[in-house]
């Protein structure tokens, strides 16, 4: 087993990976933007690097630099987490060529898998259904003449990467250009690579993936399926395990076909197989994510396996000491990415200092966060604050405990899209387990929040303004003696504001 | 005591009534009866009406975050508006920049005439870009950033003037 491994990452992953680590005996090293000193991540590893200024293309990105730290630091592994540089062949080369064990596949396998055309490809040769595609569009002159092929709705994709990043729907001609150009700007400023592809858009499919596991030794297994079919911007924020829309037939079938992509590549160590699901059962290949899932923490809870402590054995070489028959997957389990993000208005960013923050616990809730009271969510990032998942015997039971911890969420400082995620678990069509990747627009077109709990909110802001503030329109003193928070006498003497 | 607030584009006014260790509160024409029990500096149990919650709060400034089950709601306290309009309704004129971030496109030009709907200026932050769009028709009277400028949240980026009604 590795004697110190650096976790090239930021954030709640971070933290998770750190916390693998230390449960295994294995030393740690965290990096660090100058905007991360005293993230969470980086005061909780053995030795803390920093890598650089705020901005990740000048620190989480820079591969020598990663490198340097590596070999400063006397790290015998790197972890890279997920996104950043958990997809970076050449990261990868560059760690084994600085004589340290890349924990994930081969570079190879990040390279046949990173590139989408050539994994559509290569998949679809060994018998992988894949969807309706126009592979490699240069300009918006080639992508017109693609439509003729696809047909609209179309889907345009940066060929590198994936996260939503570089994504658009076009769903008329006349949208083909704007979308066109505005996806080659992200997918080159998010991957350095701006190539896209064309490929036919499902109308209600799920995203159903498949978990797979290979060692070094030619061994395989999957863990079972997460459904991901709720997103925002072509982005997951809540994944289950199981889905509910797979029989034990169609479970096998995908399964199949998951194991068969993964091993295309030969690939070795925790990998995920994408498909989307139509309604008649029929499947697709997306793509193959060579890493660590976010939403990894889902097949955790119903298998009872340590993804990260099992990415580390096989990444030390150690055999499967799993076949399938002894996967089991017990009961349901429910994960939500929390955003500082604002869903009332399109979902965009909304960072800022976190002043209070109470996480929920309880059975079968399970908190991985990466930020804590007094940090501020830096504007440079993905801005993603904690992920909450909750397990249970049955899907009813687990999306009531999620629903519950979520409501007992405090995070203040920025706005976040927990109220959110509470609407969508309790939505009618959710609890059904009726769900496909455009939930969110079609049940959510315009979601504003609850205006019986706004009504409360401004209640509580008013009152706490009334005691705190000396100079109010009128009479101040009255309204303080009779003000709820007068009468906490240590609060009076910490804050002091009111005589 | 009235207390306006603004949530986001909303003003409201809030108005308390102590009464005898309750409060009658009215916001925006409704009365409710308010009872509270403060557990720390922070939390407060709050019956409006009967209905009986727990909310958090802190502090910044004029600012008030309140989390109310799961919810959280940024309130400014505005001592000096009028405060005595219930908007909700009306757009504001000032784009401004939701959060930090790059102008990378310019779309609009002044003097232009844009539809409710028309994109003003393309903004990147956090790694995404985002369209900032006309919340209603008007005419562009002034743009105040360029492609390549870092912008501050809250920024005003442009300023329309909507067509009469």
């Amino acid at each position: 087993m590795f004697r110190r491994v650096l976790i090239a990452n930021r954030g709640e992953i971070a933290v998770r990976l750190i916390r693998a680590c230390q449960e295994l005996g294995i030393a740690t090293v965290a990096v660090h933007s100058e905007a991360d000193a005293a993230a969470p991540h980086a005061v909780l590893a053995d030795h803390a690097v920093c890598i650089g200024p705020a901005p990740a293309t000048e620190s989480y990105l820079d591969i020598p630099r990663l490198i340097e730290a590596a070999r400063a630091t006397g790290a015998d592994a790197i972890h890279p987490g997920y996104g950043f540089l958990a997809e970076n062949a050449g990261f990868a080369r560059a760690a084994i060529d600085a004589g340290l064990t890349f924990i994930g596949p081969r570079p190879d396998a990040i390279a046949a898998m990173g590139d989408k055309i050539a994994a559509r490809r290569r998949v679809a040769a060994a018998g992988v259904p894949v969807v309706p595609a126009v592979e490699d569009v240069a300009d918006a002159a080639a992508a017109a003449a693609a439509v003729a092929q696809v047909g609209f709705p179309l889907l345009i994709k940066a060929a590198a990467g994936g996260g939503g990043k570089g994504m658009r729907v076009v769903r008329r001609p006349d949208e083909l250009d704007d979308a066109f150009a505005a996806a080659g700007r992200e997918a080159g400023a998010a991957f350095a690579n701006s190539r896209l592809f064309l490929e036919r858009y499902l109308e209600r499919p799920r995203h159903v993936e498949i978990q797979v596991l290979a060692d070094h030794h030619g061994h395989i297994v999957h863990l079972g399926e997460r459904e991901c079919s709720v997103q925002r911007r072509h982005q997951k924020i809540i994944e289950e395990s199981p889905s509910p829309a797979l029989t034990p037939a169609l479970r096998d079938r995908m399964a199949a076909a998951a194991m068969l992509a993964a091993q295309t590549v030969d690939y070795v160590n925790a990998g995920t197989v994408e498909f989307l699901l139509e309604p008649g059962g029929q499947f697709y290949f997306l793509e193959m994510n060579t890493r660590l899932q976010v939403e990894h923490p889902v097949t955790e809870l119903v298998t009872g396996i340590d993804m990260v402590h099992a990415q580390l054995r096989v990444a030390a070489g150690e055999p499967l000491w799993l076949t399938q028959a002894d996967i089991h997957p017990t009961g349901h389990a429910i994960e939500c990415r929390v955003y500082a993000e604002d869903p009332a208005q399109r979902f965009l960013p909304s960072p800022g200092t976190i002043l209070q923050l109470r996480e929920p616990h309880g059975p079968g809730i399970r908190v991985d966060s990466g930020v804590r009271q007094g940090f501020s969510v830096p504007v440079h990032y993905d801005p993603l604050l904690a992920k909450v998942a909750a397990w249970s015997d049955t899907r009813e039971t687990a999306r009531h405990r999620l629903v519950r911890a979520l409501r007992d969420y405090v995070v203040l400082g920025c706005t976040t899209n927990v109220a959110f995620l509470i609407d969508v678990l309790e939505h009618p069509a959710f609890a059904a387990g009726d769900t496909h990747t455009h939930f969110v627009d079609a049940h959510f077109p315009a979601w504003q929040g609850r205006t019986d709990d706004r009504l409360v909110a401004a209640i509580v802001a008013a009152l706490d303004i009334a005691r705190t503030h000396r100079t109010g329109p009128s009479r101040p003193d009255q309204l303080a003696e009779a003000s709820p928070w007068v009468t906490l006498g240590t609060w009076r003497l910490s804050h002091g504001s009111q005589g | 005591m009235r207390v306006p607030l603004r949530h986001k584009q909303h003003h409201l006014t809030v108005e308390l009534r102590p009464a005898g260790g309750t409060f009658h509160v009215t916001v925006d024409q409704s009365e409710h009866i308010v009872e509270t029990q403060v557990l720390d500096a922070s939390t407060v149990v709050i019956s409006i009406d009967g209905r009986r919650v727990r909310a958090h709060i802190a502090r910044d400034g004029h600012q008030r975050f309140v989390a109310v089950n799961g919810a959280v709601f940024a309130f400014a306290f505005e001592p000096g508006s009028a405060a005595t309009h219930d908007v909700g309704s009306t757009a504001s004129p000032e784009i401004v920049a939701p959060m930090p971030g790059k102008v990378l496109q310019v779309l609009a030009a002044v003097g232009q005439h844009v539809d409710m709907g028309d994109g003003l200026l393309i903004l990147e932050a956090m790694k995404m870009e985002s369209r900032l769009s006309a919340d209603a028709a008007g005419t562009v009277r002034d743009v105040r950033v360029q492609p390549g400028d870092m912008v501050d949240g809250g920024q005003v980026l442009v300023v329309l003037e909507y067509d009469p009604a």
